[in-house]
Order: structure tokens, then C-alpha cells, then sequence
């Protein structure tokens, strides 16, 4: 369903992505895991069309990012780190507004609206300005617009970023859910007890590079450490860099 | 519904929502517009009444006759008061608002010379001088009545011929007259204010809440999300301007009619003009829209999306004045200058002038323009560059030009795009204040001095403390012979097409004669000594002095641009450097040269191309003008430039363009210090 194939991006001299390949399959969790300036966002944003790469290829069901960018988006919910809503709108104006530029209208638009709303728990802020709401309802609003649409594939910007347990805990639940439902979910993290808890899959990134790929148990047997932790840092701290002496 | 009016429909419905542009909006024209100008209008004659209720306290001093004490003591308005000491002293305690001081004629009974002491900044002052002359009339009058009777004449005799004015100008006319001048301005910028913050909102808002990131993975093409965002910001701009319209001239009509009344005045609106003004301000809202959005959506906040519009909006402000000024004319040159068009149409159809070919022209040129102006927006939407920055793939990674700046004055090899253009901002402003002061306070000594303190010393100065490379930011390499050749033939070439550009630019925009003479005298040398003098001073100084810092630094940072941009960046600036308020007719032929020397000093990686083809023009003009037989066959500011020129002209610049594209490439500097 997601899939990298030798993907780069470059920022002049800087190289963000080298060579990513990749994929995820329907059903399935895949855990990009990397520290800060990895490239981790630039990989999720480039399979959302938001940046070109510069080399390589990824595509979303088929539909290749550069050539189908359109189809791609229709087929993906993304969701930002930041997940910004328009402050001036209600959550229900915002689910419809996306649903609207998801193609939805009319009598499905609305039902599918009360579907997310029920969903999601929404009802009883729905018609509450986004900008009034807290933190743990907006990132419920967040959620629903994105699936507005219900596309076959997820990607998740680091989704726990910022958010207490409460509301990390309604993060899993969605990503159980929907891995239930068969979608394609690829999402960027820290967290290695998020990762633990959800990644079916485990791709390591350091410097733009997949240093490993794996399920957990393999990413620390292939390490021979103790624990994902440890095994994370021995992947992606340079050789000698953090060595006892 | 299609994805640009769902855009649409959203922005409108939280534009709506929002305080700000609703204050904007509705507020200020229906209420303070008119709380301001009935206020005004208030203390305005307030302050007349207050002036006219006392009678102002005037002195008369040396041989004053009894009738003029007379005259003088019973006008209405006037206090005749003592003073003790000198008239101007008396003034300026405010013991007295104005003195008169009469010195008797020799020889003559009643004739004197009156010279009336008053103080030109105190309005109370101004109206005791205005009486008190008003009285010193009378009393000549008087005198002037006396003698005609004692001579037996008629009492018309000194005055024979009786003049009166009649107007011709129906009272909608004057009102429109008086409106067309100031209204222009005030619609242009109310206009613009209404696009102003709409679109920073609907552009850097949105990318500073982080919501354009969600918004652009949704399926619709970028174009769409641009079309539904100008359409509102364009929307709220119109009918910001209709109500600001409506308000102020309601406002006129109504509230003012108190003043025109008291000032005698017949004042009616032309209301018919006024709907077409209405209409001529869509295109201008339009216009004002895309520019803004695409400005806006380059800034990563508001408040820097502010800090971007802001010269935007200054220089708007030039043209919008153009109203106000008397005797310009509105031909078709003007009518497509954007905004200046706009004006002008409005002060013309308010004074019920309105030329419709003009009004085409003015109108197209404007849509054109907003058409410009959206396809700039619709690209800095799609440009992921602008969108995230370009930079870590973080959303807020401080790659916004404050901190490319930062970074480019601290680590890079050569400066970034927007340190070098900084850098040349703030010598042209220096150059502008202090180089023109010097020049006029020590001639050419001044001239000297600005070109080396103030151009060469400021740009190894920012090279030094920048911690750039010298020789990469400068390129301060020995040029080839192939360089040399080149650059010397395209400098062949380039100086008579200059002399072209600069000849037809004579039929749209003469050249003031002083102007002319003055530029003539400064590059004139009679004597050898005087000719190797202005050969230095103005060609071997400017060459070096302005190359350093338009060839060297603002080429070396705009270098990570594509050629063809950093190319006509540099000689657009370059001209820009050489305009003054009597030289616009430079700007042009300077932007080719610098063009062509950019291009040729990029080509050759060598400043010395640029030095030697500045030196050579320069060095020119000044021969031409010197040698009489070369001055009177080429000095001629009316005539053509030579047909032989032609060829000379083409060979020149061909030839120059292939030796110097044959130079070959060497390896170019990094733009960055990350490389």
C-alpha cells in the first residue's frame, strides 16, 4: 500500500533522506523510529506531496507521489505534528471543510460527518469554536478530519507529540482500530514504549539513512541488546561516539 | 461545489469571525470616519470662532497720522493697544499679535510707508496682520479718496478698470474637484488596507497556526487553495473600499456642508462618478489581493508577513499621491503604471474629465497586472520552498530569512541573497544622505570621498566582519586574455546600445535642460590635466568602487539564484543605485550596463572584467565630451545615436558573448558554509 523505493531529498547541500526503501502493507504498523533531524518528517512529507524528492520513488496504492499527487492525498490521512485546526471554525465546520475537499457532498458528506463525530466523541463540543477547545479534543478533531474520507492508508507525524497519557492512550486506540480495518498505517516517532505497544514493523532512520529495518525482537536480536532503547541507540549513535572506555 | 469556492466559502465564513477585519471593515468606515472628519470639522471652526471672538490687540508706531489711528481704533476686530518697547519684541512676547510701523514721505503730507511686524508661525499673529492690513488698506483708500476729491475728479479715477470672477464649474464639479485630489489617495489606501490583513491571515496565519501543511495534503490542486483565498481577500478589499466609499462621502455630503456653508461654498457630490469609481476599484482590489497573498505566504508569521508588506504598502503610497500634485497629466504612459492609473482615472472622473480609452488602459493594465500578481501567488503556493522553508523538515526550523541571514553573516563563504541585498540597501541609504551632502559641500573632492568611504570601504568592511571569503564573495581572480578580449568587445557593444535606450527614453520622458548642462560641465575637462583628473575620478573610481560592491558583493550572495535572475537582480539594482529626483532617464541604460557586466564578471569568475568594461564606459563619455571634434558629433542630447553605431553595436555584443561564453568554467564557489 506504502511504499519507498530508493527515495532522497536534498536541501542543497544538506542531505535530509538518502535511498529510503520501504514498505507497508495493508493492516499493517510500520514505526519510523529516529532521533531529531533524522528525516524522519521529510520522508512522511515528501509520501504526503508536500515536498519533491529529489531521487527515488514512493507511491501510495499504486499512485506515485510526483506523477499522481492528487490521487495520493485521496488516498492518505495525514497527520501533522502541529495539527493546527482553524481556530474560527466549529469542530463539525471543520470535519465538513475537509470533507468537502475530499470530494464529499450532500446527504454522505453529512452522514459520514455524524460518523466521525460519534466515532470520536465529539458531540458534545462540536459546535464549539476549535480555538476553545482542549488539547485532548482537538487532537480528537484532528483524528476525524483526517479520516474524514476514510482512505486506505495513515501516515502519523509523531500523533503522541505534546499530549498527556489520556490522550496519547486515544492515539493508540485509533491506530488499533484502524489497523483492524485493514489500513496501511506509517507513522514517526520517539517513543520506543509507542513503538513497542503498536509497530508491527520498526524502520530505523539516522541521517537520512534506514540503518535497520525489523519487527522489535529482531531489531534487538540484530543488535544484541537488552532493550528496543538501547538497541536504538547503539543503531543510530555513530560508531565509538558513545563507547565506554 | 468546486474545491475553490469550498475554499472560498470557508475563508469568507472565518474572515467574518474575526475581530480584527471586521473592525477594519465595518467599524472604522461607519463610525470613526465620520466621527473623525465631523470632529475635525468641529474643532476646525472652534478654533476659527475662538480666533475671530477676540479682537486682536495690534500697536501702531512712528509718524502715524490721526486717521489712521482713527481707521485703525474703530475697525471691528482690531484692539489698539500701547506698546513700550521694540515692535518685534512687543510681537514676539505676544504683547501685541502684529506693529505697524509707519515712516512719513519727505516732503509729503500724507503719503508713508507702512511695514507691519508680525509672526509668520502664530495663527493669532497671522489674523492680526491680516486686519491690520485690511485697516492700513482703508486708511490708503482714505487718503488716496482725499486727494482724487481735492483734485475735482471722480471718485472711480485711480481705480478704471473694475475685474469680477464668474465660474463656469457647476457646484458638482467643485465638489468634485476638490474631492478628486484627495480622494484618490485615501481610496487606494483604504483599498489596500482592506486586502492587508486578510491576506497575511489567509497566507502566514495559516502557516504560522500550522494548518497549511493539512490543508495542502488534500486532494485539490494548489491553484484551487490560491483562487479561493484571493477571491475572499479581493472580496473583503471591495467591500471594505465600498463602505469606506460610501461612509466618507456621506460624510462630505452631510457633515460637512456646516463648513463649506461657512466658507461660502457651493459643494455637491458627483454621485454618478462615484459608481464608476466603485467599479474601477475591483481590479485594483484584485490586484492588491494576489500581490499580498503571494508576499504573505512567503513569511513563515504574521507578523513577519507585516514586516514584508509594509515597503509594499509604502510604495504604493508614491503613486496614489500622484492626485494630489497639480499639473500632472494623465496620458496613456501613466495610465499603465500600476496604481498610478487607478488614481488618476479617479481624480479624473470625479472631476467629470474621464477619457475612456485611458479607462481601458488603466483597467486592463491593472487586471493584467493582478494577473501577474496571482500566478506569483498560485507559485509561492506550490513552492514547497516557501511552504516549509526548505530547510530540516521541521516546521518551525528557523529557516526563514532572519535566520538564513543570521547564518549567512556568521558561517557562510559568501553572503546569502537577502545579506547582500541588506548590505547594498544600506549603502545606497548612506550614499543617498551622506554622498550627496558631501558632494555638494567639497564639489568633486565630495565626490571622491563618497565613492571610496562610502561604497569601497563599507563593502571590505562587510566582507571582513562577515567572515567571508574575499575571494570567492569578490572574485578577485586574475582575468584570462580571452576574458579581457570579451569583456571589451561586449562593452563595445553594450555603451552605444545604452546610448539607444537612453536616446528613446527622450521621447516619453524629457530631459531637464539644467539637468543636462550639469552632467555635461562635471564630464568636460578642458586641459589634459583636468582630462587624466576626471578620468580618475569618474572612471577609474566608480569602477572600482562600485564594482566592489555591486559586482562583488551583491554578486557573490545572489549567486545561489538562477543566472538569469541574480543577472537582472544586479542590474536593476545597479540602476536603481543611479537614480536621483532630476536623473530617472539614467535608470534604464544603468540597468543594461550593470546586466551586461553581471553576466560578464559571472561568466569570466573574474571582478577585473567588471572593472575594465566599467572604466572603458566611463572612460568614454568623458573622452567624448572633452575632445571637441568627438563632442560636437556625439554630444548632442537631440540627435539619434550614429547608424554606423548599429553594426558596431551587434558585432560588438555577438563577438563579446562568444568569447566570453568560450571562457572556460572553473569549479564555483560553494554558496553556503555547510558545503
Amino acid at each position: 500500500m506504502i511504499r519507498f523505493d530508493g527515495l532522497g531529498k536534498t536541501y542543497g547541500a544538506l542531505v535530509a533522506v538518502r535511498d529510503l526503501t520501504l514498505e507497508v502493507r495493508p493492516g499493517e504498523v510500520y514505526a519510523l523510529l529516529g532521533p531529531n533531524g533524522a528525516g524522519k518528517t521529510t520522508a512522511l512529507r515528501c509520501l504526503a506531496t508536500l515536498l519533491s524528492p529529489t531521487s527515488g520513488f514512493a507511491s501510495v496504492g499504486g499512485a506515485d507521489v510526483v506523477d499522481e499527487p492528487l490521487q495520493v492525498r485521496a488516498r492518505i490521512a495525514f497527520l501533522a505534528a502541529s495539527m493546527g485546526l482553524y481556530e474560527r471554525l466549529t469542530a463539525r465546520e471543520l470535519i465538513q471543510y475537509f470533507g468537502r475537499l475530499q470530494g464529499l457532498e450532500g446527504s454522505g458528506l453529512e452522514e459520514r460527518v455524524d460518523e466521525m463525530v460519534a466515532l470520536f466523541e465529539i458531540g458534545d463540543f462540536s459546535a464549539r469554536l476549535c480555538g476553545r477547545l482542549s488539547t485532548g479534543q482537538r487532537q480528537r478533531v484532528s483524528l476525524a478530519r483526517a479520516l474524514v474520507h476514510d482512505p486506505p492508508a495513515l501516515i502519523l507525524d509523531e500523533p503522541t507529540l505534546g499530549l498527556d497519557v489520556l490522550s496519547g492512550r486515544t492515539i493508540y486506540d485509533f491506530i488499533e482500530r484502524e489497523r483492524s480495518r485493514g489500513k496501511a498505517i506509517l507513522f514517526s516517532t520517539h517513543q520506543m514504549e509507542e513503538v513497542e505497544l503498536l509497530a508491527d514493523r520498526v524502520g530505523v532512520l539516522a541521517e537520512g539513512r534506514l540503518v535497520a529495518e525489523g519487527t522489535v525482537p529482531e531489531l534487538i536480536a540484530l543488535t544484541g541488546a537488552p532493550s528496543l532503547t538501547r538497541a536504538f541507540l547503539d543503531l543510530v549513535v555513530p560508531v565509538g561516539a558513545g563507547a565506554a572506555p | 461545489m468546486t474545491a475553490w469556492r469550498t475554499v472560498f466559502a470557508k475563508e469568507l465564513r472565518e474572515t467574518l469571525r474575526d475581530r480584527r477585519t471586521l473592525v477594519m471593515m465595518i467599524a472604522v468606515p461607519v463610525l470613526l470616519y465620520p466621527v473623525i472628519l465631523i470632529a475635525s470639522e468641529q474643532l476646525l471652526l472652534f478654533g476659527m470662532r475662538q480666533l475671530e471672538a477676540e479682537a486682536a490687540a495690534v500697536a501702531l508706531t512712528g509718524d502715524v497720522s490721526g486717521l489712521l489711528y482713527e481707521v485703525v481704533g474703530t475697525r471691528e476686530g482690531l484692539r489698539l493697544v500701547p506698546i513700550g518697547q521694540d515692535a518685534v519684541e512687543a510681537v514676539r512676547s505676544d504683547s501685541v499679535s502684529a506693529v505697524a510701523i509707519v515712516t512719513a514721505t519727505p516732503g509729503s503730507a500724507d503719503a508713508a510707508s507702512v511695514r507691519i511686524v508680525y509672526d509668520a508661525a502664530s495663527d493669532p499673529s497671522l489674523r492680526g496682520r491680516r486686519e491690520l492690513r485690511a485697516a492700513v488698506d482703508e486708511w490708503a483708500d482714505s487718503v488716496l479718496a482725499r486727494r482724487i476729491g481735492a483734485q475735482g475728479l471722480p471718485t472711480d479715477f485711480a481705480r478704471p478698470v473694475h475685474v469680477a470672477d464668474t465660474s463656469v464649474a457647476l457646484p458638482q464639479e467643485v465638489g468634485g474637484y476638490t474631492l478628486g485630489r484627495i480622494l484618490p489617495l485615501l481610496l487606494v489606501v483604504i483599498t489596500l488596507l482592506g486586502a492587508f490583513y486578510p491576506a497575511i491571515d489567509l497566507a502566514a496565519g495559516e502557516k504560522e497556526r500550522g494548518t497549511l501543511e493539512t490543508l495542502m495534503t488534500a486532494p485539490v490542486p494548489a491553484r484551487a487553495i490560491v483562487t479561493g483565498k484571493f477571491v475572499t481577500v479581493a472580496l473583503i478589499a471591495v467591500v471594505a473600499a465600498a463602505l469606506n466609499l460610501g461612509s466618507m462621502l456621506l460624510t462630505f455630503q452631510t457633515g460637512l456642508l456646516q463648513l463649506t456653508t461657512a466658507l461660502g461654498l457651493e459643494v455637491r457630490l458627483p454621485w454618478s462618478a462615484v459608481a464608476v469609481i466603485f467599479l474601477t476599484l475591483i481590479p485594483l482590489a484584485i490586484l492588491f489581493g494576489a500581490l499580498f497573498l503571494g508576499i504573505a505566504v512567503r513569511s513563515s508569521s504574521f507578523k513577519e508577513a507585516q514586516n514584508a508588506l509594509t515597503p509594499v504598502y509604502m510604495l504604493v503610497l508614491i503613486p496614489a499621491m500622484l492626485p494630489i500634485f497639480p499639473g500632472i497629466d494623465f496620458g496613456p504612459m501613466l495610465s499603465v503604471v500600476p496604481v498610478a492609473g487607478v488614481s488618476l482615472l479617479f481624480r479624473d472622473l470625479m472631476i467629470g474629465e474621464a477619457r475612456w480609452g485611458l479607462a481601458t488602459l488603466v483597467i486592463g493594465s491593472t487586471m493584467l497586472y493582478a494577473a501577474g500578481a496571482l500566478a506569483f501567488a498560485a507559485a509561492s503556493f506550490g513552492n514547497e520552498r516557501v511552504l516549509f522553508g526548505g530547510g530540516s523538515g521541521s516546521t518551525d526550523d528557523g529557516t526563514g530569512w532572519r535566520a538564513r541571514l543570521r547564518e549567512a553573516a556568521g558561517s557562510g563563504r559568501v553572503p546569502s541573497p537577502e545579506a547582500a541585498m541588506l548590505f547594498v540597501a544600506g549603502v545606497a541609504v548612506l550614499f543617498f544622505w551622506a554622498g550627496v551632502a558631501l558632494q555638494l559641500r567639497l564639489g568633486e573632492r565630495g565626490l571622491l570621498a563618497a565613492e571610496w568611504l562610502l561604497l569601497f570601504v563599507p563593502a571590505l568592511l562587510f566582507v571582513r566582519l562577515g567572515g567571508f571569503d574575499p575571494v570567492a564573495t569578490m572574485q578577485l581572480r586574475a582575468p584570462s586574455r580571452r576574458a579581457l578580449g570579451g569583456a571589451l568587445l561586449l562593452i563595445v557593444g553594450a555603451t552605444p546600445v545604452a546610448w539607444g535606450i537612453g536616446w528613446i527614453q527622450t521621447f516619453f520622458l524629457p530631459i531637464p535642460w539644467e539637468v543636462l548642462e550639469g552632467l555635461e560641465d562635471l564630464v568636460t575637462a578642458d586641459s589634459p590635466g583636468r582630462l587624466a583628473w576626471l578620468l580618475f575620478l569618474l572612471a577609474v573610481t566608480p569602477a572600482l568602487c562600485e564594482e566592489v560592491v555591486f559586482r562583488g558583493v551583491l554578486l557573490g550572495g545572489t549567486r545561489s539564484l538562477t543566472p538569469w535572475r541574480f543577472v537582472v537582480l544586479n542590474g536593476l539594482v545597479f540602476g536603481a543605485f543611479h537614480l536621483s529626483f532630476e536623473t530617472a532617464i539614467r535608470f534604464l541604460p544603468t540597468a543594461w550596463l550593470g546586466m551586461v557586466i553581471a553576466w560578464a564578471v559571472w561568466r569570466t569568475r573574474s571582478l577585473w572584467t567588471g572593472v575594465l568594461m566599467h572604466v572603458l564606459n566611463n572612460g568614454a563619455i568623458v573622452v567624448l565630451a572633452s575632445v571637441p571634434a568627438l563632442r560636437t558629433a556625439f554630444m548632442d542630447p537631440d540627435a539619434p545615436p550614429p547608424f554606423w553605431l548599429v553594426p558596431v553595436a551587434l558585432l560588438g555584443l555577438t563577438a563579446g558573448y562568444r568569447l566570453v561564453s568560450s571562457v572556460p568554467k572553473t569549479s564555483t564557489p560553494s554558496t553556503s558554509g555547510v558545503a
